[in-house]
């Protein structure tokens, strides 16, 4: 990348920057200090304003290493051991048993995400089909689907909140890699999805190969964004979240928008002026996020996950939340092999 | 300016000849005085003769007692204009921070409204819609009724006018229940905190600045006390002078003058400066309670936002939570000082502990995993509940604020007029005691006729 050095100068620069800023600040005090020594109090005194402190310049976060991680299978999770022990007879001093004994299970999740997950504004729950995933989850430990304590985060916390061991589990069109393995843990694959782009329905762009100098919108942190930088016309434009791509979109501020299909579909849904274009450029198998030390939670979530398959409750959840996106595709074939 | 040769002002004087010392007869007529002799020259012999010396009596009396006529005229002036700027100044604040209360108070019940889900509830939406009234009414007054302040308002103005359009774009999303009116409603809350908040703290500081400066234009009256001991000395001396030279002990005109200088003199300097105590005192009292009170409302705002933010995050809120205890803790420690500084009861300092006290329940469900009854608590409007224990606290903090500012206004005023009267009087006694001088001297200037 390019951007590398200069970014690297950059940083150099802002710092020497708020060095010297701090010091007029400071300089600035101290003569507003002696100022006010001899002609009594200011309109600042008289609210009671204490001086602004000089502020530490934030520290920009360092340029991530572009060279993808390697490993032999990112898909490969850990076997399920044997079958999905019932409710009441978890085994005792695993991790589904002290969540029993919780009383509920904490999920990070999002709450913006049509169809996959979002906040229904009219009933004021969390809905969608990682939800649904989820709710089958609570349903193998509690024998309830509804023990789920939400945590809603953005993209770019998934990571965080595991590693915290803040939630059990995240579930939010959470793309499995080499990368993501080296922190946390994934489920096996429960649904593929693949990076497409919106655009404006009067847009004659066929694919992302058509939107050369545009503005193209993805969330930060997120192998969408990362994606990106593959295609060096496009200027990426980082938001905080993917809805707020919409926002963007939706005033003019960029020209499309790249996501899994997934999520274009729910944007798609609420906008009728947008449209969904091209082939999938990228393969996104999600996963469900586990903390790392929690094989045996691993383990479980993916016998959960067969037992979906095998029911038809997959197919179900696939036709109720996205049947947009074409009749339901065979389930991911689970891949195992991975010892802890 | 005139680039025109000017003639010198006076004639060049060839060997300024002396005056005729070997005449001291001053009666005795100068046959001609020479085209050495000056006006300098004249001046100087005309005052070796009494009738020239009374007149220069005449003229210092004169003088001495209009200076202090003037001089306190103009110290009342300036002092009741300042008190009135700084009584101007101080309402422009006032209304500047309402704006804000206005702004901060809409957006917490825009997003609290979100909040509830399904249908907004038609009390809220009246709320929300009179806080934008009340705010945009506020900017338009504000920006007429000082200029200086009438740019950064402008632009305040203007963002309003995008706040509103963003938060009815959230509105119409959430009616057809699509997630990304959430989105909307953020980029809108981020425009208020990004951009407008701050223009009007700009605004607040600039005002108070402004308060601060009239205030310290509101200076003790001394120099007037000086001005009167001056035109006493020279009124004391020519009364001196005169007895000893018309050999009569008083000269009614002049010693009235000198009787009204003196009381008039002490009497608006007294006023003089207890208007300027009183200033002084407005500035720790009513005034200093209603920038706490002010203050403290608007933190109380800011927090109740904070705390709707932080339920809608649902688990990821934390920040918004360390700002809810930032913002109640700033707002309880100025109530604290402004209460013992004796400014203040503990009405709204107590109310302020209530809600925040209510706020802990909600976050104790809401940590305890049951968001539905923290959301059922924070937005439930019954008796005791913490929206009722909020509405207390706004109530009492705005009834400090009012009461407050027309405290300030009341006591600027009538601090004010105490000025400007002192100021009258003094003239007045100036211009009389002037006349009574004028006659005392001419009087005994008529017997040498």
């Amino acid at each position: 990348m390019s951007t590398t050095p200069r970014t690297t100068t950059r940083r150099t620069s802002t710092r020497r920057g708020a060095r010297a800023r701090a010091a007029i600040g400071t300089g600035l005090a101290s003569a507003l200090l002696l100022l006010t020594a001899c002609s009594g109090p200011t309109g600042a005194d008289d609210l009671r304003l204490e001086a602004p402190e000089p502020t530490a310049e934030e520290e920009a976060p360092a340029p991530s290493s572009t060279a993808p991680v390697e490993c032999e299978d990112p898909l490969a999770s850990y076997a399920p051991e044997g079958d999905l022990p019932a409710p009441g007879s978890l085994p005792s001093g695993s991790t589904m048993a002290e969540i029993r004994e919780r009383g509920s299970l904490v999920v990070g999740v999002s709450a913006d995400t049509l169809r996959m997950g979002s906040r229904n504004p009219l009933s004021g729950t969390i809905e969608g089909f990682d939800i649904d995933v989820l709710h089958e989850v609570s349903r193998a430990i509690f024998a309830d689907p509804d023990r789920l304590r939400f945590r809603v985060i953005t993209s770019g916390q998934r990571i965080e909140v595991l590693e915290n061991g803040d939630v059990d589990l995240v579930a939010r069109a959470f793309t499995i890699n080499c990368e993501r393995w080296d922190q946390i843990a994934f489920s096996a694959e429960y649904y593929h999805a693949g990076q497409k782009v919106l655009v404006a329905r009067n847009s004659d762009a066929q694919g992302i190969d058509d939107l050369e100098g545009e503005r193209v919108c993805a969330p930060e942190s997120t192998t969408t964004l990362t994606r990106l930088e593959e295609y060096p016309g496009i200027e990426p434009v980082p938001a905080a979240t993917h809805t707020q791509c919409l926002v963007l979109f939706q005033q003019g501020q960029v020209d499309a928008i790249t996501g899994d299909d997934t999520i274009l579909a729910g944007f798609a849904a609420q906008d009728p002026y947008a449209k969904v274009v091209g082939e999938a450029i990228s393969d996104e198998p999600y996963g469900i996020g586990i903390p790392p030390e929690n094989v045996d939670m691993v383990r479980f979530v993916n016998g959960v996950l067969e037992q979906m398959v095998a029911d038809g409750t997959w197919a179900d959840l696939y036709d109720r939340w996205l049947a947009e996106l074409g009749p339901a595709p065979e389930p991911p074939e689970p891949v195992y092999g991975r010892a802890p | 300016m005139t680039s025109t040769p000017v003639r010198p002002a006076s004639p060049p004087v060839q060997g300024a000849a002396p005056p005729h010392r070997t005449d001291p007869d001053p009666g005795g007529a100068d046959p001609a005085p020479a085209a050495a002799s000056t006006g300098m020259a004249r001046a100087r012999g005309a005052l070796r003769r009494t009738p020239g010396q009374l007149r220069l009596v005449l003229v210092l009396c004169v003088l001495a007692t209009l200076v202090v006529g003037l001089l306190g005229f103009q110290a009342g002036r300036v002092q009741s204009s300042a008190l009135e700027a700084a009584s101007a100044d101080s309402a422009q604040l006032v209304g500047v921070q309402e704006v804000r209360n206005a702004l901060v108070a809409a957006d917490a019940t825009a997003t609290g409204s979100f909040l509830v889900g399904g249908l907004e509830p038609t009390e809220q939406r009246a709320r929300y819609d009179d806080l934008v009234d009340t705010a945009a009414a506020g900017l338009a007054e504000l920006s007429g009724s000082n200029a200086a302040d009438s740019e950064l308002l402008g632009q305040v103005a203007s963002d309003l006018t995008v706040y509103t359009g963003l938060v009815e774009r959230a509105r119409a999303n959430n009616r057809q229940g699509f997630p990304v009116g959430a989105a909307y409603l953020d980029q809108a809350s981020t425009i208020l905190r990004e951009q407008m908040l701050p223009a009007l703290d700009e605004v607040v500081v600039d005002d108070a600045d402004r308060v601060a400066a009239d205030f310290s234009g509101v200076r003790n009256a001394l120099w007037v006390l000086a001005g009167a001991l001056v035109a006493l000395a020279v009124l004391v001396v020519c009364q001196m002078w005169l007895a000893r030279r018309t050999h009569r002990v008083l000269n009614v005109g002049l010693a009235v003058a000198t009787g009204l200088i003196l009381v008039v003199g002490v009497a608006g300097t007294i006023m003089l400066s207890s208007a300027s105590s009183r200033a002084h005192d407005v500035r720790d009292g009513p005034y200093a309670a209603t920038l706490a009170a002010s203050q403290a409302y608007s933190l109380g705002n800011d927090a109740k936002s904070m705390e709707a933010f932080t339920l809608i995050k649902r688990g990821s809120g934390q920040s918004y939570e360390d700002a809810f205890v930032e913002a109640t803790a700033d707002a309880a420690e100025r109530l604290d000082t402004a209460q013992s500084d004796g400014v203040l009861d503990d009405t709204t300092a107590t109310a302020l502990d209530d809600w925040v006290a209510q706020h802990a329940e909600i976050r104790a469900l809401d940590d305890g995993g049951d968001w539905d009854a923290a959301v059922e608590l924070a937005t439930s409007t019954g008796e005791d509940s913490p929206n009722a224990a909020f509405a207390a606290f706004s109530d009492a903090a705005r009834a400090d604020i009012e009461a407050g500012a027309a405290q300030t206004r009341d006591d600027l005023a009538s601090a004010g007029t105490t000025s400007a009267v002192a100021g009258w009087l003094l003239l007045a006694a100036g211009l009389v005691a002037a006349l009574l001088a004028w006659r005392g001297v001419t009087a005994r200037l008529e017997e040498y006729r």
